[in-house]
């Protein structure tokens, strides 16, 4: 029995990790009550600018952090213009997602279909002596822990500490939080920035570990799925990282039915994962009273102060 | 400035091109003229420009609509695959393929298939308050899944060895042309009415102007009793329509049958143009037409420059941050005020 | 001083002409002796991949006629649509030879060869022709099927594994090439599917080899022209059969060999001919050999010296037309007798092939 479920399991950590990423950052972001569409453009961005790095120096570490920065860098063309400019929210993340995957796809034009010459390993060797998990454990790449460690960071900074809850104030009633004297706009800038470096992180974890090459458009809409795990999640860092996984799941487990020769077809089979974001979305919006619980209020509207 | 602020952002991105010209070791002036004016030199090319421009118009004004309500559709593309699908399937009836209704029934049929796509998003958001945008994006993928499906399995040409496409249709159920020599066909015609409908209904119509104001004061609109409810629907079944309506266009054109992808991403390209058009009817189709010479452009400048096939793209998204960015001077009025001396915030 | 005539005046402007005229003359001779040849890619051209192996075809081709073939290149162009129009711009610019490198040009060069019969068309993997459009195709099943006996020899569990993208006729050939290969040598051998539905996933592919792998098998092989299968088969010690390209740069060392495509003859031929008036319209469908459009990766160090001496005399036969791989008795998957002993399945009949052979387990729609 446990034979078929630990790869499934593996896989599954390992299909959700990307997700988590992408989710959490964008999770962050919009409690600070900025809504940032691009998530997908930003990945893509992060995805190619890590696999360059890593190209050139052999290092994954470097290629992540690089893929960090480029997201961040994204995300402050889009903060820039939403929170300086004043521009419509919606429509600039949707222009950073369109631009994002023109940019990915114009510098890494000459990366088409290369795979890393020394790929990085996709485990982690050292958890290989630890009795019992470690097989599990031995086969998970550091990138799936730094998720855990992730979601335990936001986590603890959401709830449990005092800037959390300037930026959750600020998600909540901006008015009130300038009133008090937090500064909004530089609050909402960091969590956007902090959300576009985690979906760098995440587009790296593609292009480095999971593929580990480039090709474009390679992330194949995940950055869309990361938003809905975020309202699935009704903001809540923990069901984000459930979402994460159940997506995960839904998407590997298709594999393993197709090869089991279970005989649906194969678009049927494909098409699931985003049936069941749709189905698992409605579930949750169903239900208005906790959407406006739980939604941080001032979701994707401008704030300019008034004295 | 409202409309300053679209030239400026064009002439920005323009600029942003020469740069990238020069850094890419092409002769700027050069490169330009391979891009943006080469490719509509001669007849053919404006008829190519035309059959480009006419799905992204077309989409963009059905979106546009929406976009003016808050209704947010990023399906497009989904709905126009189903909308392809839908004429596809009467397209395919033997019994209709020399019939002279069969290409208006087509018409319908896609603008139905488009409609009913877009009304899965708008009632699982008037009834379940889901969030549109992933709904509607969702479905873009399950749409093309199911267009493999059907191209691989059940539509598949008999003649075809089996490869993945339809049955290639009957003159019937093509769009005539309009001018020899070119691929220009009654298409554009649709697009234009559907650009006179929408400017007619945004612009003089009561319901319009609900959904108009509803998309630039909520609260009023609500206050004022406008159906919040309406407002969703028509949005999201103007976009699926007129996405359907361009479905129906390209396997009834260009096309010529059902292939495993049939839009170039037009549902997205025509979400830049609806907002490069600024949500208006006549802006979008200048719009419209900037974006295909940029298309046009792209390929053309690879065949005489060498240029990589990524520029437009590139240009595409620039165009939009930069129309973004300049809207700032559309809504705000930028005045320099000296800081006040004592400790307050100062305002922008 | 020398005062300047109307004579001389004449004389030196129609020296000038002349020297214009004649020099524009040279020039358009010249040009004539240039072949333009516009090459249209639907993806980029990268390292490896379905491009990259038409890339090395017309770059066979420039080095075969220095001086005499200058070629266009065009990538992106995704959709049918869109290569109608460069199609004609090619066409259109003097480009007197254009190819297409993929099934879903076909039709709108049909339409564009119909529109301008000056101009001389070539078409991969297309299944119709015109007076002025031909068409060239691989028989890679052949490959596919010397992989498949590798990797039946090669195999300890038994069990294969076939990730493909969609199951279109040039990848389900190749599948069953490959499984009747394996099981002319081992005849226990079965062969696990997984259809992912998109050529640009190589997340999926993974995933998708990982579940086959899971799922018992230890010898991966399939349709997607990344590298991607070959390492994650790698990482989990399974081997893998490329296709496309060779893949061996990046699969250090588990590859077991590859079906690559070579499209060099079908381009340095179709030039050739366009240049000494010779062209026909033909489809051309070739597989391993001389001028054929199909060879064999490396084989890794790993496989027995008997095996590869037994596949060395396969691939010997089948270019000598003595082994044909759709060679009879064979039964579909639902136990249906496709072809009769003795007999041979016709060339029709593969290039629409839609079943799967005996012993091919998953997803498949009914044909």
């Amino acid at each position: 029995m446990t034979d078929a479920i630990v790869p499934v399991l593996i896989a599954t950590l390992g299909a959700g990790t990307p997700l988590i990423f992408a989710a959490l950052g964008e999770l962050v972001t919009e409690k600070s009550g900025v809504l940032n569409l691009g998530v997908e453009g930003m990945m893509l961005v992060g995805a190619i600018v890590a696999f360059i790095t890593t190209s050139a120096t052999a290092s994954l570490w470097l290629g992540v952090a690089a893929g960090c920065l480029a997201g961040a860098a994204m995300a402050l063309l889009f903060a820039f213009a939403t929170l300086t400019m004043q521009a419509n929210q919606v429509a600039a993340g949707l222009a950073l997602a369109i631009f994002g995957t023109g940019v990915s796809a114009f510098i890494g034009k000459n990366y088409v279909g290369v795979a890393l010459q020394s790929p990085p390993a996709s485990d982690a060797s050292f958890a290989s002596a630890i009795p019992v998990v470690g097989p599990l454990l031995h086969a998970l790449h550091p990138l799936v822990y730094l998720s855990w460690l992730l979601f335990a960071g936001v986590s603890a900074f959401l709830y449990r500490s005092r800037l959390g809850l300037v930026l959750r104030a600020v998600g909540e009633s901006p008015d009130s939080a300038h009133a008090i004297g937090h500064p909004v706009i530089r609050v909402r800038y960091l969590a956007t920035l902090f959300g576009g470096a985690m979906a760098g992180v995440a587009g790296a974890y593609l292009s480095l570990v999971y593929a580990p090459l480039w090709l474009e458009g390679m992330t194949a809409g995940r950055g869309w799925i990361a938003l809905a795990l975020v309202v699935f999640a009704t903001w809540r860092p923990a069901r984000a990282v459930f979402g994460a996984y159940l997506f995960g799941g839904i998407t590997i487990s298709q594999f393993f039915a197709q090869g089991a020769g279970i005989p649906f077809a194969s678009q049927a089979m494909s098409a699931l994962p985003y049936l069941a974001t749709i189905i698992v979305l409605v579930l949750i919006s169903r239900n208005p009273v906790m959407i406006r619980q739980n939604a941080p209020v001032s979701l994707g509207k401008p704030f300019h102060a008034t004295v | 400035m409202r409309f300053a602020s679209p030239l400026i952002a064009a002439a920005l991105t323009l600029s942003t091109g020469f740069v990238l010209f020069a850094v890419l070791g092409k002769d700027p002036f050069a490169a330009f003229h391979a891009f943006f004016i080469a490719p509509i030199a001669s007849v053919n090319g404006v008829a190519e420009l035309l059959i480009k421009a006419s799905p992204l118009v077309l989409i963009a004004v059905g979106l546009a609509v929406g976009f003016r309500g808050n209704v947010w559709n990023i399906g497009a593309e989904g709905q126009l695959t189903v909308g392809a699908i839908a004429a596809t399937g009467l397209a395919l009836q033997p019994a209709l393929s020399e019939s002279s209704l069969l290409l208006p029934a087509m018409i319908v049929a896609g603008a139905v298939g488009g409609m009913a796509w877009g009304a899965i998003p708008a009632l699982l958001r008037t009834r379940f308050n889901a969030n549109e945008i992933l709904v509607s994006l969702m479905l873009t993928y399950v749409a093309q899944l199911w267009l493999s499906y059907l191209v691989l399995g059940p539509w598949r040409d008999p003649q075809g060895f089996n490869f993945p496409q339809s049955q290639p249709f009957s003159d019937a159920a093509l769009y005539p042309l309009l001018l020899d020599g070119t691929r220009l066909n009654a298409s554009v015609i649709v697009a234009l009415a559907a650009v006179a409908a929408a400017w007619v209904f945004l612009g003089k119509s009561y319901v319009g102007y609900q959904m108009r104001v509803t998309g630039l004061a909520d609260a009023a609109a609500r206050y004022a009793g406008f159906s919040a409810r309406r407002t969703i629907w028509i949005g999201m079944l103007a976009g699926g329509g007129a996405a359907g309506l361009a479905g129906v266009g390209e396997v009834a054109g260009p096309l010529g049958q059902l292939l495993p992808t049939v839009s170039p991403g037009y549902g997205f390209a025509a979400i830049i143009v609806a907002f490069v058009g600024r949500l208006d009817p006549i802006g979008i189709v200048l719009a419209g037409l900037l974006l295909s010479l940029l298309y046009l452009g792209g390929d053309a400048a690879q065949i005489s420059m060498g240029l990589p096939a990524s520029i437009a793209a590139l240009f595409q998204g620039a165009l939009l941050l930069f129309l973004l960015a300049t809207d700032v001077f559309v809504n705000y009025r930028i005045r320099w005020v000296r800081a006040p001396r004592f400790h307050a915030e100062a305002t922008a | 001083m020398r005062i300047v005539t109307r004579r001389d005046f004449l004389k030196g402007a129609s020296s000038l002409g002349v020297a214009a005229l004649g020099g524009r003359a040279i020039d358009a001779i010249g040009q004539q002796s240039v072949l333009r040849v516009g090459v249209v890619h639907q993806f980029p051209i990268g390292e490896v991949g379905w491009e990259t192996q038409h890339a090395l075809g017309w770059k066979a081709m420039e080095a075969a006629f220095p001086g005499k073939v200058k070629t266009t290149v065009v990538t992106d162009v995704v959709q049918a649509q869109d290569a109608e129009r460069v199609f004609r711009d090619l066409a259109s610019q003097g480009h007197k030879l254009i190819f297409g490198t993929t099934f879903s040009q076909m039709a709108p060069m049909l339409k564009v060869a119909r529109a301008m019969p000056g101009t001389t068309f070539e078409c991969c993997a297309a299944i119709t022709t015109s007076k002025n459009m031909g068409a060239f195709e691989a028989r890679n099943y052949e490959a596919s099927y010397l992989g498949g006996v590798i990797a039946g020899r090669m195999t300890k569990s038994n069990v294969l594994g076939w990730v493909g993208a969609f199951p279109v006729p040039q990848v389900v050939w190749r599948l069953n090439g490959f499984l009747i290969g394996a099981r002319s040598v081992n005849p226990n051998v079965t062969c696990n599917v997984i259809w992912i539905n998109t050529w640009n996933d190589p997340a999926k592919e993974k995933d998708a080899v990982n579940a086959l792998i899971s799922q018992g098998a230890d010898v991966l092989a399939g349709s997607p022209n990344t590298p991607v299968q070959g390492i994650a088969a790698e990482e989990r010690g399974a081997w893998s059969v490329g296709n496309c390209s060779d893949f061996s740069k990046y699969v250090t060392k588990r590859q077991l060999t590859g079906d690559i495509l070579d499209w060099n003859s079908a381009y340095v031929e179709a030039a050739r001919d366009v240049m000494a008036g010779t062209w026909k319209s033909q489809s051309r469908w070739r597989g391993l050999g001389e001028g054929g459009y199909c060879r064999m990766a490396p084989y890794n160090a790993a496989i027995p010296g008997d095996v590869v001496a037994d596949v060395a005399k396969r691939e010997k036969d089948i270019v000598a037309g003595k082994l044909k791989v759709f060679a009879g008795p064979l039964k579909d998957r639902d136990g249906k007798q496709r072809v009769a002993a003795g007999a041979v399945l016709p060339d029709n009949d593969v290039r629409s092939i839609s079943w799967v052979v005996d012993g091919v387990k998953g997803a498949f729609p009914k044909s």
